[in-house]
């Protein structure tokens, strides 16, 4: 079980030495059940950080708006910058190394174990608690949350309030890190990987378009999923015409001419577009830390989108995201023996 | 694209719209030669001169099927064959992967196609050409990812 005052003990000596300009880490949140994401650089600030199955948002994405934000305030402080790293979070780090994002040398790792456990789905623990509310969650031994409520604390199976995700987890263990906190465990193996995937490719193809023509209809295309994403760190993005630069020397003509490949109004045709951009362009990157589906207000299930292609990845090509820094990633590299019988 | 035959319209009138990019160095030769060499195909295909099918963006299909496609071929050159050595390879992984996934949501099977045809191949373009305009026929036109624009 995972020490969390060995945690706050580590980074308060990063922070007291200055080796570390921020660390990244999860405090008590003020409103609500689920931790908040915290950037702490002061020493004494180490005390609130926390690690439990609340803590679920993926802090990699920190890593990459702090790199703008460094940029943009043309700061010199080149000293690295700590993170707070679950399994898949740490994985979502490999693959930005993988991109050349940052230096491995920019980033220190503060590796921490979920365990038998994992993080919670706070939708499911809501709906398995009725009406009583959830004020806070822990871990209680290999495969059980312990939840407060306003009657008091009960023991959960964690099986049954898990989130998605951590129930097919491959990897619950940090592939890569400066140091770990908590257990080493490999699989989780409490649900098969890519099932719903394989669910949904049995149905018809009538049918695959009326779930999904259903979802893209639905999406109000205000970009959370986008946002929240670690990957999605383009300064501009080619569905949204809004996000591309203009310098001052960008002329009138220039600006006319931009592709506009797809219209920012959310029409169904161009949602559908702007989900087929978003799963193409994280191909062999999604590391499945589920935080797009999370954030979305409507519900739309990007993980379904997302794991379709991490599943052909994973099982047509052997390439798992997140797994070697030092491996070419999935779409710049080839094999002789690629599939060739669907080219005519 | 040189000279083609137009074909003879189906009852419903229905003349599918296909967008075929096509190699420079191979395929695109291909179509040349088709045309050189009088074969009849349909004349369906708007074709798009691209360098290597390695330089094919998953954006041009995409953008393809929303500006109103009704189906959409990538062609370059057999593997070993690219002029850039190596194109052709990364392009049949990317074009796998965007197939699996407009299969996913749900597009009609049909409407996306890669192939290899060499610059002496004229009469596989012809053939390539003729099957895709045949099986897109019976499945009518494309109007799950086309914009509804004014
Ligand atoms: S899928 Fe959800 S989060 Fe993403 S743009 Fe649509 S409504 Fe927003
Ligand atoms: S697409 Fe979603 S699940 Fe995948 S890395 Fe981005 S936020 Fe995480
Ligand atoms: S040059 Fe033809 S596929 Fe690369």
């Amino acid at each position: 079980m995972i020490d969390v005052a060995q945690l706050k003990a580590h980074a308060k000596g990063l922070l007291e030495k200055g080796t570390v300009r921020t660390v990244f880490g999860y405090r008590k949140s003020t409103a609500g059940l689920l931790a908040e994401p915290a950037g702490i650089t002061e020493a004494a600030q180490a005390d609130d950080l926390i690690f439990d199955p609340s803590c679920v948002q993926n802090l990699a994405l920190y890593l990459v708006n702090d790199k703008k934000h460094q940029a943009e305030k043309r700061s010199d402080d080149k000293r690295p910058v700590a993170v707070v790293a679950k399994g898949c979070d740490s994985r979502a780090i490999t693959v930005l190394l993988q991109e050349n994002h940052f230096s491995r040398e920019s980033v220190h790792v503060i590796g921490v174990s979920c365990e038998g456990t994992g993080v919670v789905d706070a939708r499911k623990l809501a709906r398995k608690l009725g009406n009583k509310k959830a004020l806070a969650v822990a871990f209680d031994g290999a495969d059980a949350f312990a939840v407060t409520t306003n009657e008091g604390t009960q023991s959960i199976a964690a099986a049954e309030v898990m989130a998605e995700r951590c129930l097919e987890c491959r990897s619950a263990h940090p592939t890569l890190s400066d140091v770990v906190f908590g257990e080493a465990k490999a699989e989780r193996g409490l649900h098969t990987p890519f099932q719903a995937v394989k669910a949904k490719i049995k149905e018809s193809e009538e049918d695959r378009w009326a779930y999904w023509s259903r979802q893209f209809d639905r999406c109000l295309r205000c970009y959370a999923c986008r946002s929240v994403c670690p990957m999605c760190y383009c300064d501009e993005c080619v569905v949204d015409s809004i996000s591309f630069v203009i310098a001052p020397d960008t002329t009138a003509e220039e600006k006319a001419n931009r592709i506009k490949w797809i219209e920012r109004s959310p029409a169904k045709s161009e949602s559908a577009m702007y989900h087929m951009v978003r799963a193409i362009h994280l191909a062999g990157r999604c590391i499945d830390c589920a935080e797009c589906e999370r954030v979305c207000p409507v519900n739309i299930p990007l993980r379904l989108l997302n794991t379709r292609l991490e599943m052909e990845a994973f099982e047509t090509f052997q390439y798992n995201p997140g797994s070697d820094p030092e491996l070419p990633t999935l779409t710049s590299s080839f094999r002789d023996t690629d599939p060739n019988s669907f080219i005519r | 694209m040189a000279k083609v035959e137009q074909t003879a319209k189906d009852e419903t009138g229905f003349e599918p719209k296909i967008v075929a990019f096509l190699c420079k160095w191979c395929s695109s030769a291909g179509s040349d030669l088709a045309g050189v060499s009088r074969l009849q195909y349909p004349s369906n295909a708007v074709p798009i001169t691209i360098m290597c099918s390695g330089s094919m963006s998953p954006m041009f299909v995409l953008s393809a099927f929303n500006k109103g496609a009704d189906g959409v071929l990538v062609s370059g050159c057999h593997p070993g064959d690219c002029h850039y050595l190596k194109g052709n390879f990364y392009a049949r992984r990317k074009i796998y992967l965007v197939q699996k996934l407009l299969q996913f949501i749900g597009l009609e099977n049909d409407r996306f196609r890669m192939s290899w045809v060499s610059a002496a191949e004229g009469a596989k373009f012809a053939q390539v050409m003729h099957d895709f305009v045949t099986d897109i026929k019976k499945i009518g036109p494309q109007t799950r990812l086309k914009a509804k624009r004014p």
